[in-house]
């Protein structure tokens, strides 16, 4: 079958993120959605995937951040 | 036959090479055109050559030869449309010089004694050569091509001359491949035409200079490039896997032409490139195929001309040459179209010199069979037929033919000036319109190619409007899904309605106002704990009105909930508070593990329930005051599981003085905060946990479809399952109820029960549950407005058994992952219908089922490629999700959560769910699902990722490699380096039967000596940490898994283990020790001490192996007294005067209900062969085997088949006394069981059953034949090749073993004199008339041409000859394959 390009072992990958501060990993070779810009890569899934662990680290998306810190939550 | 007009006539006319050039006309004669007598032996003088077959011969000669009755697809024609004045003996005679000047027209094909096939170039043949008139010429062509060719009776042409009109004939000429291809056919009516003028056209050069060239080809150099064509492709290609490639009628046609400027452009595109028109189509071909197929790496054939360029005159010879051979082509997602074509180009142009190899060849090298059932070509054939003016007024005014293909799908592309392009399909596998969408696509392809040749495969777009217009169609209601949270939305809906019936559960009811106030207390306490925004807080709960007070107090403090599943291990609920970080617990119980939350339990009486239930303070208008009975927060019921003593919990509380920071009714819940988290299996091997916002559960909440039906729902789904969202949270938020149910399993009579009980209007019921109820009480759901249901590929058959017994009730089948919260689409099922043929010939898992429908308010579907683009209606594609409803992620997974939770091209900034789930779009927009792209699996409904078990069981010490496969509903492990047994491997000494028996040496690995683990062990140790329904029911020790040439676990190949044991604990060591090498043996992880060895899957050799496996042990069992006590517990009982296992009467299995089937012996005089139709036949059907009494009466011999049937009725009626008898008997034993059955009619007994396993009456050579060659067919299948002499035979079973090798030396004497009798006997036998039916099966396999049939005993029988075919041979109708077959008929005759 066909091997999802989102699990290619030797392909090469992205790491995107969003307005919202959330991560994607997402293949090199496929054109970068809208509303995304480049934050790591072009390299290895691993590398991609190590990168994403250790940046994203508040998994809420930012508006909810920005909005539970006006609330004082 | 043919009905001739008047002028018909047939005639073969004398060619060769002497006469080539005669005016022979031939004698006229009536009559069929091929002779039926045999063919002729061919003197040496007739022959001119005798030369070897090309390849390409050889396949069509075997494929010719191995199915005789079909008609033959190699068979091709071409008609010419003549129009002037003809003279048809001139023309006849231009044919026989035709044939004369091309010796290959002339070969006929045999095999020599070696069994290598030849041609045969005959000096002289006749011409069939046939004249008709005023019959439609169709027919004519039909029935030319409905004759089969004999090849071995030359020639394999014919010619037939059809007169349609006073100057208008048509000339067909039909020919077989093997002989000409499509390449040939029209040089070579170009060559008749001329001779038919007088020319006199330059010879040809001669096929066998062809089959010379091809005599100095380097085979094994070709066979190397064609192995690294394929070396690692991942299985074959197919769009039609259930069709064979046998013929299906004419083919199915559609056309298209690329217009003249796309052709210019094309052409100029690909020139530019060094691109030929073959390669575009071929890359163009692959492309569509990978869409249609779901693959990234296709095979399919490709035509090539074979005619080898160095040849000189190549292109002018006659013969076959032709070839189809594999085009593989992977698609590599970085790549553009004209990168595609241009590698395509280079790795097919590697290939160039060895096309000369057959396909079979190729296909055996890769070794996976069959590759493809698509092809294409490209049609430039000579333009040989160019002439039209032929002579004295004369010419051909068209030509056609037919060169069926067999294949699904084939490709036919013509070039010129406008490319022309013809799909061949085969009706049963696509519909004329399916076909024309393909052929379409193709064309946009090649559009796109001359257009923009350099674009990204990833955006080359396939799709036309409408189609693109379908995939991508909006959701249904793009509505956006209210704001809010599940709070507010609560509160507002408690607002509404204060006295609306919120929830109900046994004995109790609360309304919303009530259980507003109830959940708001209990809120407090848990913000007294620390519970704040988007704080765990984990629930163990029974369900109850409880558990909705508990999920909605948690959301109140601004928590999200973490229900645990309460069948789950403590060490996994463990697992799961402590990845949560839930600060606190809320139990009904004493959870029994340790964990750092503090504990609330609701069940204490100084704890929270007894301050919540009954509660006093409910008069208190819900005000929430500080001063409610249930202050001091973070008291009495919250402990920690640290201090098991039940001292305080050592969290302190927020507010000092027990008073929240703020009222948690009042606090506004951001609709992007985490309402609740729920855990899933995780294929890296620990679960994870789906995050969901209070948005997500709002927008399913809202989906318009609930609306009206869903209003009283029924709360049954574990709390931990994502059902329980649906079922919680749709009443709530819409001011429905919910109803909960008791707890418990929910069976079809409880819910019955419930839904009138209760009066319910809807329910979800998970696919197990409701195939159950479906399967007992259809009615059951009568009642309601609507029934769901999903989580598993759905049964069509119970549903339609719903829908016929619930007209009122609406079925709904959702789908949906975890991640898009509960469902993700919805279709309401009208009625089931037959799948079309069509749609079932490609069946892809599911496609019988309903459609899974559309996506929910606000989600939207995607359907996407290996180059994630959308894939058109009918194309299988992986389904992602957007939208409403996508969960934030997984709880401090980043990693994990970024490689599902990717983002979505078709929005902006917009993420997508990377399901796993494959799905088809129908062609009315709905989703069909199609499987999964990964190795994901349900159980019962719930989610497994083998993975995550795989890796529990690698962390075992002993473990080397682990694959987990659901099997028929339950989980199988395949794990190498356990040890089998203590032994390790198998002693030298012992006997082993050659059928497999050894393990061979043993791994030697250190890992497998030190571990001593056992199945048992591991599944026990499994199950302290994974959930039971993930624990394997099986475990499977394999020397090394099987793989792919890919190099993965090919999980298609990992063996079926047999069915569980389910028998007594051991009581003694003996019987416990026997409980073990049954085990070992039969490959089971546990065995019963009254579990019977045949009951378990064991066989004659099984026994073998236990015997001698038990012997290594020192322990000494004889192989007839496993036959004889067949359990642990009667083998270590021992008891004396027991069975010999030689005994006339031996019972296989004398308990049961049923009565019983008496099975005879064949020639050999054994029944033990008989023992393995005890397992199919069911535990409760007693099988007794007749036994030849020479096995305990050495001197005794049979005088007759009627003395021996006597003999056993008197054995058979110690056991059953009267009628109805059931009787079946194999070889021999059909004979005697047949006189049995004359006999008890004739005493007026009734005979239920007489089956005849491959038995035949006669006393003609017939029988002695097959008595003969069964006996050397036994011996031949124990590798025996000796003299036939009892001593040597006696000689070489002892030392090779087999069924026969447990036999002591007097009964294996017996056995052969019984044999040698039973062969006098049965020739002698002179059946008298049976007065019934008889069952017959008929070992269809190694049957001459003059075997004896079933039918030979009609003059035997009164009633009904039923035959069924056993695809074996006679020697082998009760090994495990064909008796399964064999036992599953008998059972419905016993039934």
């Amino acid at each position: 079958m066909t091997v999802n390009p989102f699990e290619d072992p030797d392909g090469t990958y992205l790491a995107l993120v969003n307005d919202e501060g959330q991560y994607s990993l997402w293949p090199a070779w496929a054109e970068v959605p809208p509303g995304w810009t480049v934050a790591f890569g072009e390299d290895t899934r691993q590398a991609c995937l190590d990168h994403i662990e250790a940046n994203w680290t508040d998994m809420r998306p930012k508006s909810l951040i920005e909005a539970m810190g006006e609330m004082g939550e | 036959m043919t009905s001739a007009g008047p002028t018909s006539g047939t005639r073969r006319m004398g060619t060769g090479a002497q006469d080539a050039g005669a005016q022979d006309t031939g004698p006229r004669a009536a009559g069929p055109v091929n002779p039926v007598s045999p063919a002729p032996s061919v003197p040496g003088g007739q022959l001119e050559d005798i030369l070897p077959l090309s390849p390409l011969q050889q396949g069509l000669y075997f494929h010719a030869l191995f199915d005789e009755a079909a008609p033959d697809v190699y068979t091709a024609q071409l008609t010419l449309d003549l129009e002037g004045p003809l003279d048809a003996d001139r023309l006849a005679a231009a044919a026989a010089r035709l044939l004369a000047g091309h010796p290959n027209l002339r070969a006929s094909f045999r095999q020599r004694a070696g069994g290598d096939p030849v041609q045969l170039v005959h000096r002289r043949v006749e011409v069939p050569w046939r004249q008709v008139a005023g019959v439609d010429p169709e027919r004519v062509a039909a029935e030319e091509r409905g004759r089969r060719f004999d090849l071995a009776w030359p020639p394999l042409v014919r010619f037939a001359l059809v007169g349609l009109g006073p100057e208008r004939h048509r000339l067909v000429f039909t020919n077989h491949h093997i002989v000409l291809d499509g390449w040939s056919t029209p040089l070579l009516a170009a060559e008749l035409l001329a001779l038919y003028t007088g020319e006199e056209p330059a010879p040809a050069p001669p096929y066998k200079e062809y089959l010379a060239w091809l005599a100095r080809q380097d085979r094994a150099a070709a066979r190397e490039a064609w192995r690294r064509s394929l070396a690692g492709l991942d299985g074959a290609t197919l769009v039609a896997p259930e069709l064979g490639d046998g013929p299906a009628g004419e083919p199915g046609r559609v056309r298209a032409r690329l217009g003249e400027e796309s052709t210019a452009r094309l052409t100029a595109a690909l020139r530019a490139r060094s691109l030929t028109l073959n390669t575009a189509v071929q890359g163009a071909w692959a492309l569509l195929l990978a869409q249609l197929t779901g693959r990234d790496d296709v095979v399919f054939g490709g035509t090539v001309s074979g005619r080898p360029p160095e040849l000189p005159g190549v292109e002018r010879m006659i013969g076959l040459f032709i070839n189809t051979l594999p085009v593989r082509v992977r698609l590599r997602p970085g790549e553009t179209l004209s990168g595609l074509l241009t590698r395509l180009q280079a790795e097919q142009a590697e290939l160039l010199p060895h096309h000369h190899l057959g396909l079979a060849e190729i296909q055996g090298l890769h070794g996976a069979g069959r590759l493809f059932d698509t092809m294409t070509v490209l049609e430039n054939y000579p333009a040989g037929t160019a002439v039209t003016e032929i002579d004295g007024g004369l010419r051909l005014a068209g030509a056609g033919g037919t060169d069926a293909t067999h294949y699904p799908l084939a490709l036919a592309v013509t070039g010129g000036r406008a490319v022309s392009l013809r799909l061949d399909h085969r009706p049963d596998a696509f519909s004329p319109a399916e076909a024309r969408r393909l052929l379409d696509r193709l064309v946009r392809l090649l559009e796109t190619a001359a257009a923009d040749p350099d674009v990204p495969l990833a955006r080359l777009d396939l799709l036309t409007d409408e189609e693109r217009a379908l995939v991508l169609a909006p959701p249904e209601r793009e509505a956006l899904p209210p704001e809010g949270s599940v709070v507010s939305a609560f509160a507002a809906q408690a607002a509404r309605t204060p006295d609306a019936e919120a929830v109900v559960a046994e004995g109790l009811s609360l309304t919303y106002a009530e259980l507003d106030r109830r959940a708001d207390r209990l809120a407090r306490r848990l913000a007294a704990l620390g519970v704040r925004a988007e704080t765990p807080v984990a629930v163990l709960m029974d369900r109850s009105a409880e558990v909705v007070v508990a999920t909605l107090a948690i959301a109140r403090a601004g928590g999200a909930y973490v229900p645990l599943h309460q069948g789950h291990p403590p060490d996994r609920m463990s697992w799961v508070v402590a990845d949560t970080g839930a600060p606190v617990l809320i139990a009904d119980r004493d959870p029994g593990f340790a964990c750092d939350a503090a504990v609330l339990r609701l069940d204490t009486p100084d704890g929270a329930a007894g301050a919540e239930f009954p509660d006093a303070s409910d008069a208190g208008a819900g005000t929430g005051s500080p001063d409610a009975p249930d202050a001091p927060y973070g008291a009495a019921g919250a402990e920690s599981s640290d201090t098991p003593d039940g001292a305080e919990a050592q969290r302190p509380a927020a507010g000092t003085d027990g008073e929240p920071a703020q009222d948690p009714r009042r606090a506004r819940i951001h609709p992007d905060r985490l309402a609740y988290v729920i855990y899933t299996s995780g294929s890296t091997g620990t679960p994870k946990g789906v995050a969901v916002r209070h948005r997500d559960v709002l927008a399913l909440a809202a989906d318009h479809r609930w609306a009206g039906r869903h209003r009283r729902l029924l709360m049954h789904s574990p709390h931990a399952f994502d059902a329980s969202t649906y079922e919680l949270w749709v009443p709530l938020l819409t001011g429905g109820t919910v109803v909960v149910a008791p707890p418990g399993e929910l069976d079809p009579g409880r819910l019955r029960d419930l839904v009138a009980r209760h009066r319910l209007t809807a329910l979800f019921i998970t696919t197990a549950l409701f195939n159950l109820v479906a399967e007992e009480d259809p009615a059951a759901f009568g009642a309601l407005a609507e029934v769901l249901t999903g989580g598993e590929a759905a049964s069509p058959q119970a549903m339609r058994r719903v829908l016929r017994a619930c007209p009122d009730t609406v079925l709904g089948h959702v789908y949906g992952p975890t991640e898009t919260t509960t469902y993700a689409t919805y279709h309401a099922v009208q009625a089931v219908q037959a799948v079309q043929a069509v749609q079932a010939v490609r069946a892809v898992p599911g496609a019988a089922a309903p459609p899974i429908g559309r996506p929910l308010d606000g989600m939207r579907a995607h359907l996407l490629d290996g180059l994630l683009r959308p894939v058109p209606p009918g194309a299988v594609g992986e389904l992602y999700l957007s939208g409403a409803g996508l969960a934030r992620g997984y709880l401090g997974r980043p990693a994990l959560t970024a490689e599902r939770f990717t983002a979505c091209p078709y929005g902006t900034g917009e993420r997508m769910y990377r399901t796993g789930d494959l799905a088809r779009w129908t062609a009315d927009g709905e989703l069909e699902y199609a499987g999964r792209a990964d190795a994901q699996v349900k159980i019962r409904g719930f989610r497994i990722e083998p993975g995550e078990v795989e890796a529990a069981l690698a962390r075992h010490p002993s473990v080397g490699q682990a694959a987990v496969v659901a099997r028929s509903g339950h989980l199988v492990a395949y794990v190498t380096g356990l040890a089998v047994g203590p032994e390790g491997g198998s002693p030298g000494g012992s006997t082993v039967g050659p059928e497999g028996g050894s393990p061979g040496a043993p791994a030697g690995g250190a890992g497998a000596a030190g571990g001593g683990a056992d199945p048992g062990e591991l599944r026990a140790r499994l199950a302290r940490t994974l959930p039971e329904y993930m624990v394997p029911r099986a475990v499977v020790v394999l020397d090394a898994l099987p793989l792919t040439p890919n190099g993965k676990v090919d999980r298609a190949a990992l063996p079926a283990p047999d069915a569980p044991a389910s028998g007594r604990d051991p009581r003694t060591p003996a019987e416990e020790r026997l409980c073990r090498l049954f085990a070992e043996v039969l490959g089971l992880d546990r065995v019963g001490a009254d579990d019977g060895f045949f009951d378990l899957g064991g066989d004659s050799i099984a026994v073998l192996r236990l015997v001698s496996r038990a012997r290594s042990e020192g322990l000494e069992i004889s192989p007839r007294e496993v036959f004889a006590r067949q359990t642990p517990e009667a083998l270590a009982s021992g008891t004396p005067g027991g069975s010999t296992g030689r005994e006339v009467l031996l019972p296989l299995r004398a308990a049961g209900g049923r009565p019983p089937l008496f099975c005879v012996h064949p020639g050999a005089g054994l029944g033990w062969p008989y023992s393995g139709l005890l397992r199919h036949l069911g535990p409760d059907q007693p099988v007794y085997a007749l036994q030849a009494r020479a096995l305990t009466e050495p001197g005794h011999t049979a005088p007759s088949i009627e003395a021996a049937a006597l003999d056993y009725l008197e054995r058979i009626r110690e056991v059953q006394p009267r009628g109805p008898y059931r009787l079946a008997g194999w070889s021999m034993g059909g004979l005697i069981a047949h006189a049995m059955a004359v006999e008890l009619r004739g005493r007026g007994e009734e005979v239920a059953l007489l089956a005849m396993l491959d038995a035949y009456p006669g006393s003609g050579p017939g029988v002695v034949a097959e008595q003969d060659e069964a006996l050397s067919g036994l011996l031949a299948a124990i590798g025996y090749r000796g003299s036939g002499e009892a001593d040597d035979i006696m000689a070489f079973v002892r030392a090779h073993g087999g069924r026969y090798a447990t036999l002591d030396e007097p009964t294996l004497r017996a056995v052969h004199r019984h044999y040698r009798n039973g062969v006098k006997i049965s020739r002698e036998y002179a059946p008298r008339v049976f007065d019934g039916d008889v069952l017959f099966f008929t070992a269809a396999r190694g049957r001459g041409a003059h075997a004896p049939a079933a039918a030979d005993w009609k003059p035997y029988v009164t009633g009904a000859v039923v035959d069924h075919a056993v695809d074996c041979d006679h020697e082998s109708m009760l090994n495990p394959g064909p008796v399964a077959e064999i036992a599953a008929l008998l059972r419905k005759e016993l039934r």
